[in-house]
């Protein structure tokens, strides 16, 4: 099945009863050539890449869920590439490239929209940092522009731009950051590597992971053994549990980042605004609902929602910053788990079993992330090599303290980032 | 030779009355700590009481009286506000003088409770904090101290710096109070 | 969520800073490996685990807590300072 224009004009004049199931609902084999454990939208665009690129389609991906419940059902969805650090600024950068085609070669309406993100600054100081790190986007062949105060202004004429602690002296505009539907973009990719013949096999948990003479040789999971010689783990969130099964102890402490949606209104944010003085950041999506959050709870959690200061706190930053939502009733939150690791900055490596790789450690920035961490990932699963934008992911920063990826600068520790 | 003048920390913020409410700024004197040395409790407090005639206070608790007092200021530490700290103290204890560092108000009236419950995380009503009470806790994002000093009364400090801040986030409470009628 | 300090009683998330897990610290020169697992390596577990928090607005006392992850129900507080005595 494939999606046209006038496929849609003609499923709408007869009642939308011609669209069959995106994906099959295979029955495990006893064998893959490779499996992905996590079907995410890591997972998934591992599976699609590893398929597109690398022509391994004898493999599966695993869900011990169903496709797309994870976080990447739940984020505030924001795509950008405005990193300052070597290592981390190919990467995003790449990403955002494959997002700009992403729709074309998934054949997949991700609404992926490049409305423009626009970081407020509100100090001299900051100012000069974020006039670095635009210079630094700009070397990376990515776009950006420092606007002013008046300039900041004509985007967003609703914001107080007098408030007495944090005013607004300007703005980092980065025009090609944006958002995109974060359910459509799992089951883009969802459909596009089930095209390519791989088994996405759901309600399928790994319990175990077989390991023989230093290589891994399989899974074990409730719908019974898979043998594979290749292993991914793409499970963010629950990275740890998942890698203990291998004998595994991860620089990885689980946390939740809390967000929020308003009810839905009239457009009237057309920028994704991020305000990192207030910890606070907004967008509002194509259903009209404003969709905001802060930062961590700060303490470790996998119960998936935070508390109450928290929320308290990030209302009180987004009222700081534009008075005009306090009107806004709010919908719904949730708390994500995120896999925070030392420096801020995710982990793409194999590990010391032969056979057996690793994709975790995304904090709370996974989602843009996903065409190029799949990308990536796929590379290096199918090649045994790094993929050149993203060869600074590596394990074994931390115990060698070469190649940090401290992005926020605060350090190399756990529950500084 | 320069005459510098000294500015009390709420200086042109206080008083406040708005409702049944009213803040001022309180002139506590010398403010020193008290850290007793470890298994010096019990000497400290005797020393304390002889030289200033008021027990060290038990855990969230005050001693003594408007002028000379003694409040509960963190794990093993009080605080003597009034007189300056005797010197036979710094026998048993780690004495250091607090004097420009901390910012001092009372609110009092029939709605300071109602005041505080917007501010502060901890229950300061009567049958919970009693006269003679005292507390380590916030102030909305400010630690402080906060002792009952009477049925409407209770001494708050908060750090000199933030004298403004606690001030505004009074009034704010406060009008918000009286708005409620 | 609240946890009850030892000191000042039951208190307001509000007040507490977290720290991290409670962990051994290694000898100075117990080496890089002894050093990568205190400083990186986490067990992360989905459950019970012990936790230094600090009472910061509060009394100021170090804390060894005893919490659920995946539920936030708090088991136990007790003073870091009484610990270290044990």
């Amino acid at each position: 099945m494939t999606f046209s224009g006038l496929r849609v004009l003609k499923e709408g004049l007869t009642g939308n009863r011609g669209w069959a199931p995106h994906w099959r609902d295979p029955e495990p084999k006893a064998a893959y050539d490779a499996v992905i454990i996590g079907g995410g939208g890591h997972g998934l665009a591992t599976a699609y890449y590893l398929a597109k690129n690398h022509g391994l389609t004898n493999i599966a991906v695993l869900e011990k869920g169903y496709i797309g419940g994870g976080n990447i059902g739940r984020n505030t969805t924001i795509v950008r590439a405005n990193y300052f650090l070597p290592g981390n600024s190919e990467f995003y950068s790449h990403s955002l490239k494959l997002w700009e085609g992403l729709e074309e070669d998934l054949n997949y309406n991700v609404m992926h929209s490049q409305r423009g993100i626009i970081n407020l600054f509100h100090s001299d100081g900051q100012r000069d940092a974020f006039v670095r790190r635009g210079n630094a986007m700009i070397t990376q062949g990515d776009d950006a522009i420092l606007l002013d105060r008046e300039g900041v202004r004509q985007h967003l004429p609703y914001l107080d731009f007098e408030n007495t602690r944090f005013p607004i002296y300007g703005g980092l505009y980065h025009p090609r950051g944006g958002t995109a539907r974060h359910d459509a973009v799992a089951w883009g990719y969802a459909r596009g590597a089930d095209r390519r013949g791989v088994d996405l096999l759901q309600n399928c948990e790994v319990t175990g992971i077989d390991i023989e003479n230093g290589a891994v040789c399989g899974v074990q999971t409730t719908r019974g053994a898979i043998r594979a010689k290749k292993v991914g783990i793409v499970v963010a969130g629950r990275s740890s549990q998942v890698a203990a099964m291998a004998g595994m102890r991860l620089p990885i402490e689980s946390h939740v980042l809390q967000a929020f949606v308003t009810e839905g209104l009239k457009p009237c944010i057309d920028h994704v605004v991020t305000f990192g003085m207030g910890h606070f950041y907004i967008s509002q999506s194509d259903k009209g609902g404003l969709v905001f959050g802060g930062d961590l709870d700060f303490y470790a959690s996998y119960a998936s929602r935070g508390n109450l200061p928290t929320a308290e706190h990030v209302m009180e930053a987004g009222m700081t910053l534009m008075p005009m939502i306090g009107q806004a009733k709010l919908l719904r939150s949730w708390g994500g788990i995120m896999d925070m690791t030392p420096d801020g900055s995710p982990i793409i490596d194999r590990t010391e079993t032969d056979g057996l790789f690793i994709d975790c450690g995304w904090c709370y920035g996974g989602f843009k992330a996903v065409p190029a961490s799949g990308y990536a990932f796929a590379h290096l699963m199918a090649t045994g090599q790094h993929h050149e934008t993203a060869a600074a992911f590596r394990f074994d920063r931390f115990r060698t303290g070469r190649g940090l990826l401290d992005e926020e600068g605060t350090g190399s520790q756990h529950n500084l980032h | 030779m320069v005459e510098l003048i000294a500015k009390s920390p709420c200086a042109g913020l206080l008083p406040l009355a708005i409702g049944d409410v009213q803040v001022v700024e309180v002139d506590l004197g010398v403010l020193t700590s008290i850290a007793p040395y470890a298994g010096q409790g019990g000497a400290t407090s005797d020393a304390l009481r002889a030289a200033h005639g008021m027990r060290f206070p038990k855990l969230n608790r005050a001693t003594g009286k408007d002028g000379a007092r003694a409040i509960w200021f963190g794990r093993d530490m009080a605080l003597l506000a009034g007189p300056p700290c005797d010197a036979s103290m710094a026998e048993h204890a780690a004495l250091t003088d607090q004097s420009d560092a901390w910012a001092s108000v009372v609110v009092s009236g029939a709605a300071a409770e109602d005041v505080l419950a917007r501010l502060v995380p901890i229950d300061l009503r009567q049958a919970h904090f009693a006269t003679g009470h005292a507390a380590r806790t916030l102030v909305k994002h400010m630690a402080a101290s906060i002792t009952r000093t009477g049925p409407e009364s209770f001494l708050i400090l908060v750090f000199r710096s933030m004298a403004r801040t606690l001030a505004h986030d009074l009034k704010e409470a406060m009008e918000a109070v009286a708005a409620r009628g | 969520m609240r946890l009850t300090c030892p000191i000042c009683g039951a208190r307001d998330r509000r007040e507490f800073y977290y720290q991290g897990e409670a962990l051994a610290r290694p000898a100075p020169g117990a080496g890089a490996e002894a050093w990568d697992e205190y400083l990186h390596l986490r067990d992360n577990p989905a459950g019970v685990r012990r936790e230094l928090w600090q009472h910061e607005a509060g009394c100021g006392a170090w804390l060894v807590v005893e919490r659920n992850t995946s539920t936030h129900e708090v088991l136990g507080v007790s003073l870091v300072l009484d610990e270290a005595q044990a």
